[in-house]
C-alpha cells in the first residue's frame, strides 16, 4: 500500500480528533506506519479541529502535508478551512446535511462527495455516534484498514462505555457500517447521498 | 531502579509520551516543571507514571526556579530533569546558564513552537540559536535534535548518561509536531540494548574532610577577580573541545556525488530524506547531510561532505529563518560553496518544497 494522506475537520466537539486517533491505532494494530497529528491551536476554544493522518507500508516522512488523499470536512467552516488540502486527486467528502454555499467548496477536486450523517445520526441512530457515522465513512473511502481492524479499535477505545452499556456497542458498529455503505455507494455511483 | 518497560516492545504513542518513558526508563528520579503548550503531557504523563515508579514531581512557580530546582537537585546527586518550549526557555536560559558556569548535569527537553514571544502553540524550529547559544556564557552545552519517535526515546536515555559523564548541560531539541503527533517505535530497558546507565552522584556534601580527605569542590558561578573567572571560562572551553568529538552525531546519505547537499535538522530531515530520493529518481543529483548534535557541530564531517562530493551549491531548509543557516556558516567558515536557504519559520517543510527549492537554484 502506497502513501495514504487523510485530513479530518469539524467543530470542536464533533469527535474528529477521537476518530483519527481511533482509525490510527487501528492501522498501527496492523502493523502499517502510521502518523497522527492533531492540529492542536486553540480549537478547543471554539474553532475548526483538524486531525491530520497518514498511512502505509513504508517509513512515513513530514508529519504535515500539502494536498490529501481524502479530505473530510464536517462543518461549513471546516470546508473553508480545508479546502487548500484538496487538488485534481482528492476525494473531498462533506457532510450535506445542511446547506453549503457553493464558495466555499475546493476549486479542485477529484470528486466532491456529500453525505448526511448529521441528519442519519440524529433521526435514525443517535446524535452522539454522528463521528462514528463519518470514521465508517472514512474507511469505506481508503480501505485503510478492514472493517474488523476498525471494529476492534472501536472496542478498544469505548470498552468503559461498552461496559456500561452493552446497547451502546451495537449503535457504535451501526454507524460504522452505514457510514461505510454510504462512502462507497456514492464513490459508485458518483451522487450525493441524501437522507 | 526498578524495571520500568519491562520486556522491550513496540509502542504507538505521542512524542511527549515517550519522554516520560524515556525518563523514567534511564533512571530520572524527580521532574522539575512548569506547563507550557507543547511540551505539558511530558508533565501530564510523569505525574501520572512517576509514583508508581517512585519518582518525583514539583510543579515550580515558574520556568526560571523550574530550571534552578533542577540545578540544585543534580548538585544532591538526583537524577533530575525539565521539559519546555518557548518563552519557557528564554526563562530557563538563566539556569541553564548556571549549569554551565557550574558543570551540572542537568537535562532538558525542549519542545520548539512558533515565535517570537508566546507565537504559537504548534510547531516551530525557532529555538535553535537559543537552545544552542542562549545565555551569557559560551555555548558549552549539548544539544540532540531528534526526528523520528525512536530517537526521541533513545536520545533522552543517551541524555541522562552524556551529561553525567561529561557535565555538560543536555538538550534534547523536540518541537510541537514530534511532541504531539503518534507514531511507532520500539521502548526498552535500557540494559537490554547494553547500554550502561551512569549512576548519579552527589557533586557537594562529600565525605571527608577538605585539604585531608579531598579536593574542595569548586561548583561556582560568581567570582571576585576577572582572572579567576577567565581561567575557569578557558579551563571549560578546553574541556567542552576535548570531548565534542565523542559526542558529534550526524547522518549523511548520497553525498559521494551530490550536486547540491541538502542539509537539515530534527523533524525537517524526514522531508529533506524523501526529497533527496525523489531529486534522485529524477535524474538529480542531491545529497542529504543532517547534523543530529547541533552543539558540538558535526563540522569537519560536513567539510568533508562538500570535499568529497565536489557539490556545487548546499541548501539548507529549516522551519525558522536562518536560524540552522548561521549555525553552519560560522562552523565551516572558509568554504567557499555558495549556501541557499528554504527557510519557512513555525510551518512544516514536506518533500515537494524541498524539491521546488532545489529545482529553482540548480
Amino acid at each position: 500500500m502506497s502513501l495514504i494522506k487523510i485530513a479530518l475537520a469539524g467543530e470542536g466537539g464533533q469527535g474528529v480528533q477521537s476518530i483519527a486517533e481511533i482509525m490510527a491505532e487501528a492501522a498501527y494494530n496492523q502493523n502499517m506506519q502510521t502518523i497522527y497529528i492533531p492540529n492542536f491551536g486553540l480549537e478547543q476554544r471554539g474553532g475548526v479541529s483538524i486531525a491530520f493522518l497518514q498511512f502505509s507500508d513504508r517509513r512515513i516522512g513530514a508529519p504535515k502535508f500539502n494536498k490529501a488523499d481524502v479530505v473530510i470536512a464536517l462543518s461549513e467552516r471546516a470546508i473553508g478551512r480545508t479546502a487548500g488540502y484538496s487538488d485534481e486527486n482528492t476525494i473531498f467528502m462533506y457532510d450535506n446535511s445542511y446547506p453549503i454555499p457553493e464558495a466555499e467548496f475546493p476549486e479542485k477536486a477529484k470528486k466532491v462527495i456529500g453525505i448526511p450523517a448529521i441528519e442519519i445520526a440524529n433521526n435514525k441512530l443517535h446524535p452522539r455516534v454522528f463521528n462514528i457515522i463519518i470514521m465508517g465513512a472514512a474507511i469505506g473511502l481508503t480501505k485503510i484498514v478492514s472493517f474488523e481492524a476498525a471494529k476492534e479499535a472501536l472496542i478498544h477505545k469505548l470498552a468503559y462505555k461498552f461496559e456500561k452499556d452493552p446497547n451502546l456497542k451495537e449503535l457504535n458498529f451501526k454507524a460504522l457500517q452505514m457510514g461505510k455503505e454510504m462512502a462507497e455507494a456514492s464513490m459508485q455511483e458518483g451522487v450525493e447521498v441524501r437522507a | 531502579m526498578q524495571a520500568t518497560i519491562g520486556e522491550s516492545k513496540k509502542a504507538f504513542m505521542t512524542g511527549n509520551e515517550i519522554v516520560t518513558w524515556a525518563a523514567l526508563a534511564a533512571g530520572a528520579e524527580v521532574m522539575f516543571g512548569y506547563p507550557i503548550t507543547p511540551q505539558n503531557e511530558v508533565m501530564h504523563y510523569w505525574t501520572r507514571l512517576a509514583p508508581k515508579y517512585g519518582r518525583e514531581f514539583l510543579q515550580t512557580e515558574d520556568e526560571i526556579s523550574a530550571g534552578f530546582t533542577v540545578c540544585g537537585a543534580v548538585q544532591a546527586g538526583k537524577k533530575a530533569f525539565t521539559a519546555t518550549a518557548g518563552p519557557g526557555n528564554v526563562l530557563m536560559q538563566e539556569p541553564f546558564g548556571m549549569a554551565e558556569a557550574m558543570r551540572l548535569p542537568l537535562v532538558a527537553i525542549i519542545q520548539q513552537r512558533g515565535g517570537p514571544s508566546s507565537g504559537t502553540v504548534v510547531y516551530s524550529q525557532q529555538e535553535v540559536t537559543l537552545t544552542t547559544f542562549g545565555g551569557n556564557g559560551e555555548g558549552n552545552r549539548m544539544v540532540y535534535s531528534t526526528a523520528t519517535h525512536q530517537e526521541i526515546f533513545d536520545y533522552v536515555i543517551k541524555g541522562f548518561n552524556v551529561a553525567w559523564k561529561y557535565r555538560f548541560p543536555t538538550f534534547i531539541l523536540g518541537d510541537g509536531y514530534q511532541a504531539k503527533m503518534r507514531e511507532p517505535l520500539t521502548i526498552y530497558e535500557p540494559q537490554d540494548r547494553g547500554i550502561e546507565m551512569v549512576s548519579p552522584y552527589p557533586l557537594i556534601g562529600k565525605a571527608g574532610s577538605i585539604g585531608v580527605d579531598r579536593e574542595a569542590e569548586h561548583l561556582c558561578n560568581i567570582y571576585s577577580l576577572e582572572e579567576e573567572l577567565y581561567d575557569v571560562v578557558l579551563q571549560h572551553a578546553e574541556d567542552y573541545e576535548r570531548i565534542a568529538p565523542e559526542i558529534i552525531e550526524y547522518e549523511e546519505k548520497e553525498c559521494e556525488d551530490a550536486d547540491i547537499l541538502i542539509i537539515s535538522h530534527g523533524v525537517v530531515s524526514r522531508a529533506a530524506d524523501d526529497a533527496v530520493k525523489a531529486l534522485r529518481a529524477q535524474g538529480i543529483k542531491a545529497g542529504y547531510f543532517r547534523p543530529i548534535t547541533l552543539r558540538p557541530f558535526p563540522q569537519q564531517q560536513l567539510r568533508d561532505a562538500i570535499a568529497k562530493s565536489g557539490a556545487k551549491k548546499m541548501l539548507v531548509a529549516e522551519s525558522a529563518y536562518g536560524q540552522l543557516y548561521r549555525l553552519i556558516r560560522q562552523e565551516i567558515y572558509g568554504e567557499t560553496i555558495p549556501i541557499e536557504g528554504l527557510f519557512m519559520p513555525g510551518v512544516g517543510i514536506i518533500d515537494y518544497d524541498i524539491m521546488n527549492k532545489v529545482k529553482s537554484i540548480l
